[in-house]
């Protein structure tokens, strides 16, 4: 617990924590425009439920010509559908209608907008062809043999997969349409990468300071020849997986908390993360699962704790073996960056292309895209896989490290 | 002298050299790889870098209105050959595209016409299609030259019709210089790097290693911590120098030399309060990044100076570094001299930079003077 004390008491380390709390709130709070808008898709789950189905969407329909033909004779105008409204819109005729008024054209407007990709559903999902996919990415990225061959079959499997999921309905449930305000990306990508990167580099200060720390204040004689003496390594070990533990999770608590606060989220909590409406590029997000919104979040963090704890034992066994936190610091970031490159170097025909992906960078990095199938990284046992063989490679290095470290020259 | 050169002897050991080469080659295939690998990326990049050199061999640096005449009459020319290409093969009078207008007009609502298109773009990829795309595309630019392409405020308007009333307008294809401004953004985040990194540690290590209780009771005695700062300096320059030299040879893979005598201002899309050529402007940014890196290299000892341990050290760099990526390449360096800022705040921010960075050095060279040095 001493060992703790170094970490928390240094004012460095909690500025900086505090520093990168404030500017994750500010993160959130500078692009939640359109917050407000969002909350029209929890008032469709409040009155048509969660599911899609053709009764409920014809419900939606009837409602959305009721308001319509108010709106209408209000206005006295004819049109076919708010979108033609808005579009032929002129600034002086926006102007004309009160802002109560003008807030009910706009919400008219977007729940039209969400009927209208609610009713294309089945259409725009027939039109989706996973082989051929994936046959465009071997293209795009130029692979061959055993890459292509391995590709393919993954492609293979998340077209079975696709099957079921069209057959379960999991595309039919409603969620905040992908393409007008990409939450998934916001959420999983750019927040998450944020406190990602901001609690490796507070990980690896903490780790390094409190295990290269004797050695730094220049206290090792005296410290590692009292009773506990080396042992005091495991204290070390410990202390540093509690801090890395807890900056985690007080930094993803500050972060997803005031972004929860910000957006609301409580009706799509249980909506399937693989909604149709959560598609933002030029394909769907495809789970591998049939997982919700909210159990992928607990995942997503589950994956977050699991890489900030495997980069502290790493950072651990490197600060062990130099001695030396600036070096080890470096040497990690180094690393970090290396490994992401990794599969740029190897030969686009041989199966080590994607074998060198499976690293706790490309899974950090990439984590808006876990569970998911499609892309390089995107094979059903990815994270499960490379959380594994990581804690074997990082015991395996922590133990030779301390058993080197119990038998090293310390003068 | 010879002080000054065994204080740089240890900051540039072979194991910071060595740390030094590992990540500079980490970051020159994250970061700058792409931009000499992979220039002209595709196309119609790949024209435009061709129709450009074709311009400035055939009107020089600048087009007036009877050049960009004979531009047109190239254009319908070139127009020519392509409706006797699409004449030669019957599929294209079968879809019912006859001319070449016809091709990118009419190809969108059929999809047998789609597949035609795509076909002599993408799959044969027949230059001389691309090049017309090209040319199009800057002779409907030359036609709306009167328009800035965004909201200006009254500096930036008057700036343009300046330029234009010089008959300086963008005429030439922006590959060239978009290009180079990823690129020497990229190498700049690579030489900050490897500078803040190189600096940083060695006034602390001379402090946590107790040496200075040594030095400074020697005869040289405390004047050696200027000694330190010229050494750190030096030292920072040499690998700033090595490393724009290095990144740069690769630069020269690019083949860009017969852009260098084209002003800035002739580029598509890049609005600048001055109007240097682009090998001036690329001297420009050679000098910027001496500059950045120097005023991080003082701001690195300075820290160096007054924190007790590397995590420390590290972790105050941190926000720096960040504020930089952020923002400050994009203001200081890739919009150097660009109207999208103020005309005075990018020398304004220079000139800031220099005085805190230096003027933080002089007050701790001042403190080391009396300072208790037994803490």
């Amino acid at each position: 617990m001493y060992e703790c004390r170094k970490v928390i008491q240094s004012p460095i380390f909690l500025g900086l924590f505090l520093l990168f709390s404030v500017y994750n709130i500010y993160l959130i709070v500078s692009s939640s425009d359109h917050k407000e808008e969002l909350k029209i898709v929890n008032e469709l789950i409040d009155t048509y439920g969660r599911d899609i189905s053709d009764t409920s969407l014809a419900q939606l329909d009837q409602d959305i010509q009721k308001e319509m033909t108010q709106l209408k004779r209000s206005a006295g105008l004819e049109f076919q559908s708010v979108h033609e409204l808005l579009e032929n819109m002129s600034l002086e005729e926006q102007e004309a209608y009160s802002q109560e008024q003008w807030n009910q054209i706009q919400q008219l407007a977007v729940k039209e907008m969400y009927f209208n990709t609610a009713r294309s559903i089945d259409e725009s999902y027939a039109e989706i062809d996973i082989q051929a996919t994936g046959e465009g990415e071997v293209r795009m990225y130029g692979l061959s043999g055993s890459a292509a061959f391995y590709l393919l079959q993954e492609y293979e499997k998340l077209d079975k997969r696709f099957e079921e999921l069209v057959k379960n309905g999991e595309q039919k449930q409603w969620f905040f349409a992908g393409k007008a305000y990409f939450m998934h990306s916001f959420l999983f990508q750019t927040v998450f990468r944020h406190i990602i990167i901001e609690s490796l580099l507070l990980i690896v200060l903490a780790t390094a300071l409190i295990t290269a720390y004797e050695f730094e204040q220049k206290t090792q004689l005296l410290i590692f020849s009292t009773k506990r003496g080396r042992k005091l390594m495991k204290d070390k070990f410990s202390a540093s997986i509690a801090i890395a533990l807890f900056t985690m999770i007080f930094l993803l608590g500050i972060t997803l908390g005031t972004f929860f606060i910000v957006f609301d989220y409580s009706h799509v909590w249980s909506t399937s993360i693989s909604s149709a409406f959560n598609w933002e590029y030029n394909f769907p997000y495809i789970a591998w699962w049939d997982i919700s919104v909210g159990t992928f979040l607990w995942l997503a963090a589950g994956i977050v704790l699991a890489g900030g704890l495997l980069i502290s034992c790493l950072t651990f066994a490197l600060a062990t073996v130099v001695k030396n936190s600036y070096i080890a610091f470096a040497g990690i970031s180094l690393f970090f960056v290396a490994v992401l490159l990794l599969p740029s170097f190897m030969s686009k025909s041989s199966i080590l292309f994607f074998i060198t992906g499976y690293n706790l960078s490309q899974l950090l990095l990439g984590i808006s895209n876990s569970f998911m199938g499609g892309g390089l990284t995107g094979s059903r046992n990815y994270e499960w896989l490379t959380v594994s063989c990581w804690t074997l490679i990082a015991a395996g290095i922590c133990f030779v490290a301390y058993r080197r470290f119990t038998k090293t020259d310390i003068g | 002298m010879r002080m000054i050169w065994n204080e740089m002897k240890k900051i540039l050991t072979w194991r910071m050299l060595t740390f030094l080469l590992l990540v500079n080659a980490v970051l020159y295939f994250l970061l700058i790889s792409f931009d000499i690998e992979y220039f002209p990326n595709g196309r119609p990049a790949l024209d435009g870098y061709r129709l450009g050199i074709e311009m400035i061999e055939e009107y020089g640096v600048q087009m007036d209105e009877e050049e960009m005449l004979d531009f047109r009459r190239q254009f319908e020319s070139r127009k020519e050959e392509a409706n006797e290409y699409l004449q030669a093969h019957p599929e294209f009078a079968e879809a019912g595209i006859d001319d070449y207008e016809e091709l990118v007009t009419s190809v969108w609502d059929n999809e047998e016409r789609q597949n035609l298109h795509s076909q002599i773009m993408h799959e044969q990829q027949i230059d001389l299609f691309w090049e017309l795309q090209e040319r199009s595309r800057l002779i409907d630019f030359h036609d709306t030259k009167e328009m800035i392409g965004f909201e200006p405020n009254t500096l930036q308007q008057t700036r343009f019709d300046e330029l234009l009333n010089e008959g300086k307008y963008q005429a030439y294809p922006e590959v060239v210089i978009q290009n180079f401004k990823e690129f020497i953004v990229n190498v700049g985040i690579t030489i900050l790097f490897s500078v803040v990194l190189l600096i940083s540690p060695f006034i602390l290590k001379d402090r946590t290693r107790r040496l200075l209780d040594l030095q400074y009771t020697s005869k040289i005695g405390r004047s050696l911590y200027k000694t330190k700062l010229i050494a750190g300096i030096l030292s920072a320059g040499l690998v700033i120098t090595v490393l724009l030299a290095f990144y740069f040879s690769l630069y020269a893979q690019n083949g860009t030399s017969p852009y260098f005598g084209l002003g800035v201002n002739a580029f598509i899309a890049n609005l600048t309060w001055y109007d240097p050529t682009f090998l001036q402007y690329i001297w420009l940014c050679i000098l910027a990044i001496y500059v950045i890196g120097l005023i991080f290299t003082m701001l690195a000892m300075s820290v160096s100076s007054v924190v007790p341990n590397f995590v420390t050290l590290i972790g105050i760099q941190i926000p720096l570094i960040f504020v930089m990526l952020l923002m400050g390449f994009n203001i200081l360096l890739s919009h150097i001299i660009s109207v999208q800022s103020p005309q005075w705040l990018v020398p304004g921010l220079y000139g800031l930079l220099g005085i805190v960075s230096v003027g933080l050095l002089i007050y701790l060279m001042r403190r080391e003077n009396f300072r208790d040095i037994s803490e």
